[in-house]
């Protein structure tokens, strides 16, 4: 593994280019969190009432931030660098010049964090005009923290992906059979302690469970001993992620 | 001169295809070092090798006395490449297409700045640089590839068929600019399928075939030696070669019969083309040997998939 200071370039590269789409992005990565809200929050919150002692956005708030940072994190990762490497061959001009595929691919996993915490920050706005805040200065410090790091994790297994993907359609693959699933069964929109033993057990293998998990012990300023579980379980699976994205990238980009 | 890239029993195999064979070559400092070859003769391979993007499978290959491998930033840090493919970046303009690789390579901002004013002016797109790359016409893309490549004011520089595609004024914008590279002191390495430019460009030439390097020299004395000077071509059906050889014949150094064209190779072609008046054969062309011959001679003149 090669990495060095260079990773900041690529990463400032990406940022150069954003500023021209920055204004579409935002609607993007806005559009379906805000339905979630309304249409879960709003809708069927009044038939649910109250959640734990407060009302259900403040169950849903929580989850649907981390959920747009992991879909934003993911679909950067998938077509942003798909585009890059495939369409653009911008990756083989990048790796003619000091920097190495690690640091390129590296600033690509930090691109994608960064525009995950973009969208996961202007869904946070958006709560906190909707009168749903988190519970603390401290809180909001910490969620920040959490979307770069779950932005990072989704960020390096979308690599993964792309590191074997043949085209865009199979980017389908992954988001109806991996991406989707976990929106619906990681407590997002419904606490998990109804469901049956092995759907339990399901969703304590789906990182998403645990990232929700985290942020809303912080959001809600409720800590457990469970949090650290859920914290080393994303933590490893980030890491091998990471590492494993990588070297997949560089031995696509290096032939 | 001393030599500055070193090449021996070279090897790129990709699965079990052998993309380069057991190659040996020396680039001299200060030359222009051509790659010849048909496609998939393992030219580019060849060259992706010297700048650091492609691993060495055996055998060995120094770069400034360094060992050339995908991790060598000092290489890339020296060198400058021109993509065969148009690889630039399609969100950004030209300008900050360059500001962006400027960066890579820890160009200071201020020294950038003045750099990229300067390549601007010398690839002659000045007028553009503030215009998306879309809105550029692929001479003015290749153009702008060069100004890239010049950027970290490389002392080698790799040319990977640098004007395939291009109209004949901006191929000849393009070989200029890098003879006048050339003059300045940097080494040029070159791959090309026009022989025209290999002609034109370079010092020492290797031809290139299935991986393989048929013959390495100067342009002009490979032709003399594989050609002879002059070359006439004559349109006739293969019938008459048993009549027209038994004439000609001894008046040519060599003779090849391809198609529906029968070559004779000569070094003064005077009293061959005298006799090709006696026995009028009106579809006759009379020219001078190129490195296109030999080249053709070498690699055969079918076609290459």
């Amino acid at each position: 593994m090669n990495f060095s200071y260079r990773i900041a370039y690529v990463f400032w590269r990406n940022m150069i280019s954003y500023k021209r789409f920055v204004l579409t992005t935002f609607l993007a990565s806005l559009i379906q969190p805000l339905f979630y809200l309304i249409t879960f929050g709003i809708g069927m919150g009044a038939y649910i009432g109250k959640f734990g002692g407060k009302p259900y956005l403040y169950f849903l708030v929580p989850g649907v931030l981390i959920t747009s940072v992991m879909m934003t994190a993911s679909f950067e990762c998938m077509y942003g660098t798909f585009v890059k490497m495939v369409h653009e061959k911008l990756y083989d001009s990048l790796i003619a010049t000091p920097v190495s595929a690690e640091d390129a691919v590296a600033g690509d996993i930090a691109w994608g964090a960064f525009r995950g915490l973009v969208s996961g920050g202007l869904m946070m706005i958006v709560a906190i005009f909707m009168g749903i805040l988190p519970v603390s200065l401290v809180s909001v410090l910490l969620l920040i923290l959490l979307m770069i790091f779950v932005g990072i994790l989704f960020g390096s297994l979308a690599m993964i992906v792309t590191s074997v993907a043949p085209n865009f359609d199979f980017f389908n693959y992954y988001s109806e059979l991996v991406i989707t699933p976990m929106l619906f069964f990681s407590g997002v929109f419904f606490p998990l302690d109804k469901f049956p033993g092995w759907m339990k057990t399901l969703s304590q293998f789906m990182p998403l469970t645990h990232a929700v998990a985290i942020s809303r012990a912080i959001f809600l300023g409720v800590y457990t001993r469970g949090m650290i579980f859920n914290f080393l379980v994303i933590f490893v699976l980030e890491v091998a992620a990471f590492f494993i994205g990588v070297r997949l990238m560089k031995k696509r980009l290096i032939k | 001169m001393k030599t500055i890239i070193s090449a021996s029993k070279l090897c790129k195999k990709y699965g079990k295809f052998k993309a380069v064979d057991r190659i040996s070559f020396d680039i001299l400092e200060g030359e222009c070092f051509g790659f010849l070859g048909p496609n998939g003769a393992g030219k580019t391979s060849t060259v992706r090798m010297i700048h650091c993007v492609s691993p060495v499978t055996s055998g060995t290959l120094t770069v400034q006395g360094m060992d050339a491998h995908v991790d060598n930033r000092t290489i890339k840090q020296n060198t400058g490449v021109i993509p065969q493919e148009i690889t630039l970046d399609n969100d950004l303009t030209v300008r900050e297409n360059l500001e962006v690789f400027a960066h890579f390579f820890d160009i200071p901002k201020r020294e950038a700045g003045k750099r990229i004013g300067e390549l601007l002016k010398f690839v002659e797109l000045e007028k553009w640089r503030d215009s998306k790359i879309d809105q550029l016409s692929t001479g003015m893309k290749r153009r702008l590839l060069i100004a890239r490549a010049l950027l970290n004011q490389p002392k080698i520089i790799v040319a990977d068929e640098p004007t395939t595609g291009l109209d004949p004024q901006a191929r000849h914008l393009i070989w200029q600019r890098l003879r006048q590279l050339k003059n300045q002191g940097a080494t040029l390495i070159l791959t090309t399928q026009y022989m025209e430019e290999a002609q034109q460009l370079c010092d020492r030439i290797v031809i290139m075939h299935q991986g393989r390097i048929l013959k390495a020299g100067v342009p002009a004395r490979l032709i003399e030696e594989e050609i002879g000077r002059e070359v006439t071509e004559i349109r006739v059906s293969a019938d008459q070669d048993d009549r027209l050889l038994a004439a000609l014949g001894p008046l040519a150094i060599g003779h090849e019969r391809v198609g529906d064209s029968l070559y004779f190779y000569s070094r003064d072609g005077r009293p061959l083309m005298k006799k090709v008046l006696e026995l009028d054969l009106p579809d006759t062309v009379h020219r001078p040997a190129s490195l296109e011959d030999v080249f053709l001679k070498l690699t055969g003149r079918s076609l290459i998939e």
